[in-house]
């Protein structure tokens, strides 16, 4: 009769009863002190800088001047010899000796919802299995046991496209993404808040302090009698959530705290602050940021979905990602950091290259590009080519599970790792088969 | 035993129908609670204590209902004297508007689980659970509900699409898996037939017994519907032929002929079309997987986890736990003409199912013994109705289709930003944003406020209540139970001690909304 099941998702003990339970003023100056001893960071990070709606190659990172496909987008030099892209990334192009660009991604999925799935989990949509987007899976596999801020945070995430790319699937609840959005206020300051992350106006810190006080009574006695994952997992998100409202990690958020003249290098909008915010939630050791680059003002639509006048579109959208992702890699090894924060650009897919009616590109999976830079990458390379016209991959194919296990390697994870999956089965990080770009790693 | 799994699983469509002998509710619950105890002594476990009756009130209006009974309600219940008001309850519940909400949405996530993670099929869930209320309001047998899901027009060619713009329609359980006919086959296997086929479609399984064939052979059933490529094409021009019977594998240069699970041929003399044939078999008194299926899925809507586990996993490698009262459970649903009421009456008279969530002994943590309650995860429906009813929120709804809520009210937001994608409630884990959204969020945060809270202001403010009088009403809103000793000294120290008695209940009932017990059914 005895047959035994081991539950999925282990959590680490009832340590939620305690510190509910206790003085929260008892661990307060704890925190405090952990906060400054993780100042120096160990650990590795992803950022990930997302391009929903499909970012045109043509104009971006494989421009084609000469050829009637490549438009009227010119290139221009970088800062390595014999490396060319548009001349809509004048201040990147200053950092290709950081840069991996891959213009041989390829894939089949020529679908908003089913390629941003894709893209962001490594693997198709399949029946009842639910696959955790990459930021949980790097999240998790980095996270550091001390941490009091979330493994993974999704600044401005565009979800429409296929709302379940952005949850931690069948890793459970607890690693799914921290969503943070920004609010642009009547002068243009741009700011991010975590929402409910303040109790109401009216209570005081004292009476916050009690109200816990009597939910650890509460708590205390149900979950005596009552061990199971539910009630476990209830107590640790409300200790994690206190943990962050009490933090002085969150100053984070704080972005008036930085320089004036850095902040507008950045760019003065929701996604160049957001890659500001990223910054400083990689300093304070979160291992996996997200930033969104949807449009140009807050909560716009997909951008890069440029089916018309893309030329336009497009080079608006450059305006604002240049300064932001270039002021990133600048300020990172600034402080030390780039070596050990890991930089993906990527969209669902590129844009045809022939261009239609409208001035604009539609939707193109067959050859595309995508960008790695920073740590765990050696930069100042071009992997793959397409044709002339654009069309076809013409070297060093690489699908979607090769990107993935090559983002792995460049955290120093082994993309074969694997995590119990909700039907049961071990599902590895890259799907089986991925082959990491060797040339591309450090 | 493991023999007896196997006796059990092995069952043969060709078998005539054992003749079965139909049982009352109380007789089918007293086989179901004699096999448990036949099994826990031989396991050596030791079940948990009956459930008081607050205990057992809130889990069955969670159950039931979908939501936590109100003040009044559990009054009621624990005044009343009668030896059989847990079934007397049983009964009133499930003639109530709430049992079909409740199901609609119990069922619609078992259906169409997929539904909420593409835009687009989210227009399609409305119409859904419209149906399926059609369905369980008028008391429709399950046999004939999954017919009708299963045979339902779709046509758009010929009616023009009307049949899926219906206001109420089975049809996304076809437009979620974009009509394509492997995808169906994976569909209705899993959701009916508790066989998870799926791993068979691009290679014999690994595991099971399945091969390749056998799957795509199911899958030749459907294989007159068009794959809706595109959203206009599902409107317009979506055809069907009926009598198509045959498909080819994809990447092999094979065809298969449509052919039932374990490989019977159809009988195609009747000039019925291919769904409507499958249909047949299906849903068939005689068929083992279908009756085993819907009970398993019933017992675990009640015990938060299959006798199958997971619910839509019966295969050889995946025993059954309790095999003996999952074959009684579903003897009996076809017996009693597959009335779905007739399984909650049976389950809910159950000890095994009356018993407490409080564990008194080691044997009983696992969960496969049922040997006590589950403490188990709220449906994102169940938690905001629930915090509606202890807050006295009224919630307003569209008559015209009242599953069509604005993305604008309260129970929007908090259905958005509590839905689960998760698989099983035994597993339900909480977010961070869950949890600020709780202790910080403006809903909770009127609830709990002195001006803007029903309940709370109600309680305060009314004037022959003594502080303690109050806690216990709190108490009663958030949990239905009275305060424990220990609990009470705690909270009417607190309350007694500050300034203003009506801040510190406001705390107290914070403290209760957010805690585990208010937020899972135990």
């Amino acid at each position: 009769m005895t047959m035994q099941r081991i539950s999925r998702r282990r959590l680490s003990g009832l340590s939620g009863l305690s510190l509910l339970g206790a003085s929260l003023s008892g661990w307060l100056p704890r925190l405090a002190a952990q906060v400054q001893q993780s100042g120096q960071r160990s650990g590795r990070s992803c950022i990930l800088l997302w391009m929903p709606g499909g970012p045109s190659q043509m104009e971006t990172f494989d421009p084609h001047p000469g050829h009637e496909n490549g438009g009227p987008t010119k290139s221009i030099e970088t800062s390595v010899p014999g490396i060319r892209i548009a001349e809509h990334l004048p201040k990147l192009a200053g950092q290709m000796q950081d840069l991996a660009l891959i213009r041989s991604m390829t894939t089949k999925e020529g679908d908003h919802s089913r390629a941003t799935y894709y893209l962001r989990t490594g693997y198709l949509p399949q029946g009842p299995l639910t696959y955790p987007a990459l930021g949980s899976l790097v999240g998790r596999a980095l996270q550091r046991e001390e941490a009091d801020l979330p493994a993974c945070i999704s600044i401005n995430p565009f979800r429409a496209l296929s709302p379940s790319a952005f949850t931690a699937g069948f890793l459970g609840p607890a690693w799914s993404p921290l969503v943070v959005a920004s609010e642009t206020s009547a002068d243009a300051e741009v700011s991010f808040r975590v929402r409910n992350l303040k109790p109401a106006a009216r209570l005081s810190g004292g009476e916050v302090d009690e109200r816990l006080r009597l939910l650890g009574v509460l708590e205390q006695s149900f979950l005596a009698d009552r061990p199971d994952v539910p009630g476990r997992s209830h107590v640790q998100s409300y200790e994690r959530a206190v943990r962050m409202m009490k933090s002085e990690s969150v100053e984070a958020f704080e972005l008036e705290q930085e320089d004036e003249v850095l902040r507008e290098a950045y760019g003065r909008n929701p996604f160049g602050q957001g890659c500001l915010l990223a910054r400083r939630l990689v300093e304070r050791g979160v291992p996996f940021v997200e930033v969104s680059l949807s449009g140009l003002t807050d909560g716009a639509g997909p951008g890069w979905d440029t089916h018309a006048n893309n030329f336009e579109a497009v080079g608006d959208l450059c305006g604002v990602l240049d300064p932001a992702w270039s002021t990133l890699l600048t300020d990172l090894r600034q402080r030390g950091l780039l070596e050990n924060t890991l930089v993906v650009w990527m969209g669902e897919f590129g844009r045809t290259p022939k261009i239609n009616e409208n001035s604009g590109r539609d939707h193109w999976p067959g050859s595309w590009s995508a960008v790695l830079g920073g740590g765990g990458i050696r930069g100042g390379q071009v992997w793959g080519a397409v044709s002339d016209d654009g069309l076809e991959v013409r070297e060093n194919p690489v699908r979607v599970p090769d990107l993935m296990a090559t983002i792995c390697r460049a955290l120093g994870l082994d993309p074969a790792a694997t995590n119990l999956s909700n039907i049961g089965r071990p599902i590895p990080l890259a799907d089986h088969g991925a082959a990491a770009i060797e040339q591309l790693l450090v | 035993m493991l023999k007896l799994v196997a006796l059990l699983m092995g069952v043969c469509l060709c078998q005539p129908p054992q003749s079965v002998v139909r049982l009352s509710v109380a007789e089918a619950a007293a086989e179901v609670d004699r096999l448990f105890e036949r099994s826990w002594h031989s396991a050596g476990v030791r079940p948990a204590a009956l459930s008081a009756d607050e205990e057992f009130v809130r889990r069955l209006y969670l159950d039931l209902a979908g939501r936590i009974p109100a003040v009044s309600e559990v009054r009621q219940f624990l005044g009343d004297v009668r030896a059989d008001k847990r079934s007397v309850l049983v009964e009133s519940l499930l003639d109530s508007p709430a049992f079909v909400r409740h199901f609609t949405i119990l069922w619609r996530n078992a259906l169409i689980p997929e539904a909420f993670s593409d835009p687009a099929n989210r227009q399609l869930v409305p119409g859904f659970e419209a149906w399926l209320w059609s369905q369980f309001s008028s008391g429709v047998p399950y046999d004939r509900m999954v017919r009708d899901l299963l045979t339902v027009r779709l046509d758009t060619a010929a009616d023009g699409g009307a049949a899926l713009r219906a206001a109420s329609s089975p049809a996304a359980f076809y437009v979620i898996r974009q009509q394509r006919p492997e995808n169906l086959a994976a569909g209705t296997s899993r959701s009916f037939l508790g066989v998870r086929l799926d791993c068979a479609q691009c290679h014999d399984h690994p595991f099971d017994r399945w091969k390749q064939g056998q799957f795509w052979s199911l899958a030749a059933f459907y294989s007159g519907l068009s794959p809706l490529d595109d959203e206009v094409q599902m409107r317009t021009s979506a055809v069907e032929r009926r009598d198509s019977r045959r498909i080819s594998i994809p990447d092999r240069d094979q065809t298969v002929e449509a052919a039932f699970l374990e490989g019977e041929l159809p009988d195609w003399s009747t000039n019925r079309s291919a769904r409507e044939v499958l249909a047949d078999w299906v849903t068939s008194g005689r068929n083992p997987w279908f009756s085993r299926m819907a009970a398993n899925r019933v017992w675990a809507l009640f015990m938060g986890q299959g006798i199958v586990h997971p619910v839509d996993d019966f295969s050889e490698n995946n025993p059954a736990s309790h095999p003996e009262v999952l074959q009684l459970l579903a003897d009996q649903l076809v017996a009693h003409d597959f009335d779905l009421k007739f399984l909650v009456r049976t389950i809910t008279a159950t000890r095994v199912y009356q018993l407490s969530s409080r564990q008194t002994d080691d044997s009983q943590s696992d969960p496969l013994h049922f040997a006590r309650a589950s403490v188990r995860g709220l449906t994102p429906e169940q938690l905001f109705d629930s915090l509606a009813e202890a807050t006295g929120y009224y919630q307003p709804y569209r008559t015209e289709n009242p599953f069509v809520i604005s993305a604008e009210t309260p129970r929007a937001t908090f259905l958005e930003l509590f839905r689960d994608e998760g698989d099983s409630p035994l597993q339900k884990e909480t977010t961070i944003l869950q949890a600020l959204a709780m202790m910080n969020g403006e809903f909770v945060d009127a609830a709990t406020s002195l001006e803007n809270s029903q309940t709370l202001s109600g309680i305060v403010d009314f004037p022959l209540m003594t502080d303690e009088e109050r806690l216990e009403t709190l108490f009663l809103a958030a949990l239905s139970r009275r305060p424990s000793a220990s609990e009470r000294a705690a909270m009417l120290q607190y309350v007694q001690q500050s300034e203003a008695a009506g801040a510190a209940l406001a705390d107290v009932f914070w403290a209760l909304l957010n805690s585990s017990e208010f937020m899972l059914n135990h």
